[in-house]
């Protein structure tokens, strides 16, 4: 546990040690506020419904940008090699960075969790759909971290990383999309495949055991290829 | 300590390693030397545990690295061609990291930081972003990183190259220190600097061992490989300069194309 939080804590100090992570939280943020305010201002509701959907879509833009340097740059700068023949794991290697961009994005969500408060300033808003509504939009960022570190193992540069991360996360959030295409059992697994699908219950207050196994069985199956892509990796 | 048994590595069709076996005790440092190519990296690579042989074991004090690997890579320090530094981070804090992943326990960490940095001389510098030092400044780092979990054996991957001849000095100087504490396996293509640091000499040519010899024996001319004291420059040509069937009979191990790049 001691080198995965040690390799988490080399990450977050690299990330934070450039520009981007300020960029990034600093953006974020402020589109946040931005359409927090438009859609309350339109809405006139004391939710944050409409406002979850919209983090949902602009998580698809701004994730991949987190994640795209995870493995990528480690391979670029040789410093995969030293990852590799020190006495760690290869769980131990996904998981630290795994970690690392699951705590900024934590502190990303938790700084918008002011939105509570000013919603029930306005009226008498309900704390549980809050909630989970905070919890989806929680386990759709660490899905599509997983995705974005899946990703950045396969390649050494950082902008295909990322347009590898966009591809998969824009299928995965467009794919209700095609259903006017087909009919019957692959309609629905459509249905089940989109992120849209599963974030909406969230969204509206509603928890269902599906919609958890979604997002966890995503996270973990996305680890688990990570850590077989860098086994597996061309200089073997 | 170190036993290398008929390690051979194939990439695709290509052969790089071809049962490459010799063995090393403790306090040897041994320099390695091939044309490039010859499979030098590709057996330092082996012996770190960065990619699988083919066919063959390694066993370090025993632990077969198949099925001890976590525990010979904390008998082994590394230093691979290029060293493996983070540019955005201060001497101090990467050191500090190297520490913690290679299992330093948390008591010692402060002491062993202390150690490296005065061994590889970079007290002044501990604070400076790796990216701003020099490559002399760089390259140590790069070996202290590789010392800092006080490892058996250190494996160094050509670590002069690019170093002015001050640098050059200060690096075999702090590998000569090594030898009594670990066993010292140097890959290098500068032959004077084998002369100055290593014991005995194992010569690669297209992934075989083609020469496994004490280095006093070579210069002196009393190893059974040839019949007059040579320089290690001149061992080094004889064994690469191409045989043709005039002079000497053409047999399997002497007609593999030498590989370059």
């Amino acid at each position: 546990m001691d080198k995965i939080f040690a390799l988490t804590k080399k990450e977050l100090h690299s990330f934070f040690s450039s520009p981007i992570a300020y960029i990034i939280l600093i953006v974020m943020l402020s589109l946040f506020n931005i359409f927090f305010f438009l859609i309350i201002d339109q809405n006139r509701e004391v939710s944050l419904r409409d406002v979850f959907q919209l983090m949902e879509f602009m998580l698809v833009f701004f994730i991949p940008l987190l994640t795209m340097r995870l493995f990528s740059e480690e391979k670029s700068n040789g410093t995969m090699e030293f990852l590799l023949t020190a006495p760690l794991t290869l769980t131990m290697i996904v998981l630290g960075k795994y970690f690392s961009m699951l705590i900024f994005f934590t502190l990303l969500i938790g700084l918008t969790g002011t939105y509570y408060l000013i919603v029930e300033y306005f009226g008498d808003p309900d704390p549980s759909s809050m909630l989970t509504g905070y919890l989806g939009i929680w386990l759709e960022g660490a899905f599509f971290i997983a995705v974005g570190l899946l990703a950045s193992s396969w390649t050494s540069n950082q902008i295909i990383a990322a347009m590898v991360s966009y591809l998969i996360l824009f299928s995965l959030y467009f794919a209700t999309s095609f259903t006017q295409y087909v009919s019957g059992s692959a309609e629905h697994f459509l249905i089940q495949l989109s992120t849209h699908t599963h974030l909406e219950n969230f969204a509206i207050g509603i928890i269902t055991p599906s919609d958890v196994v979604y997002y966890l069985a995503g996270i973990l199956l996305c680890l688990v290829l990570t850590r077989l892509s860098i086994d597996n990796r061309l200089w073997h | 300590m170190l036993i290398v048994k008929h390690i051979s590595k194939n990439f695709g069709s290509f052969q790089a390693l071809d049962k490459v076996s010799f063995e090393m005790n403790k306090g040897d440092i041994v320099g390695l030397l091939g044309k490039n190519g010859a499979g030098k990296t590709t057996l330092m690579r082996i012996l770190t545990s960065f990619i699988t042989p083919s066919s063959g074991t390694v066993t370090i004090d025993g632990d077969d690295m198949n099925k001890h690997s976590l525990t010979i890579r904390q008998k082994i320090g590394y230093l691979p061609e290029k060293p493996p530094l983070y540019g955005d981070m201060t001497v101090q804090y990467y050191l500090k990291f190297a520490a913690e992943i290679k299992g330093v326990p948390k008591h010692k960490r402060k002491f062993q930081l202390a150690k490296v940095l005065q061994e590889c001389d970079l007290e002044q510098v501990k604070l400076k972003t790796i990216a701003t030092l020099s490559k002399g400044y760089k390259q140590r780092v790069g070996i202290a990183q590789a010392i800092i979990h006080e490892p058996k054996l250190l494996i160094l991957d050509e670590p002069t190259s690019g170093l002015d001849p001050m640098q050059i000095q200060q690096v075999l100087a702090l590998i000569k220190h090594q030898q009594d504490q670990r066993t010292v396996l140097l890959s290098t293509h500068t032959l004077t600097e084998i002369e100055q640091v290593a014991q005995r000499v194992l010569m690669i040519k297209s992934g075989r061992i083609v020469l496994d010899a004490p280095l006093d024996d070579l210069l002196k001319g009393t190893d059974p490989s040839q019949s007059q004291p040579l320089s290690l420059e001149q061992v080094f040509i004889n064994h690469h300069q191409p045989q043709t069937s005039e002079n000497t009979p053409q047999t399997p191990e002497t007609t593999h194309q030498v590989s370059h790049g």
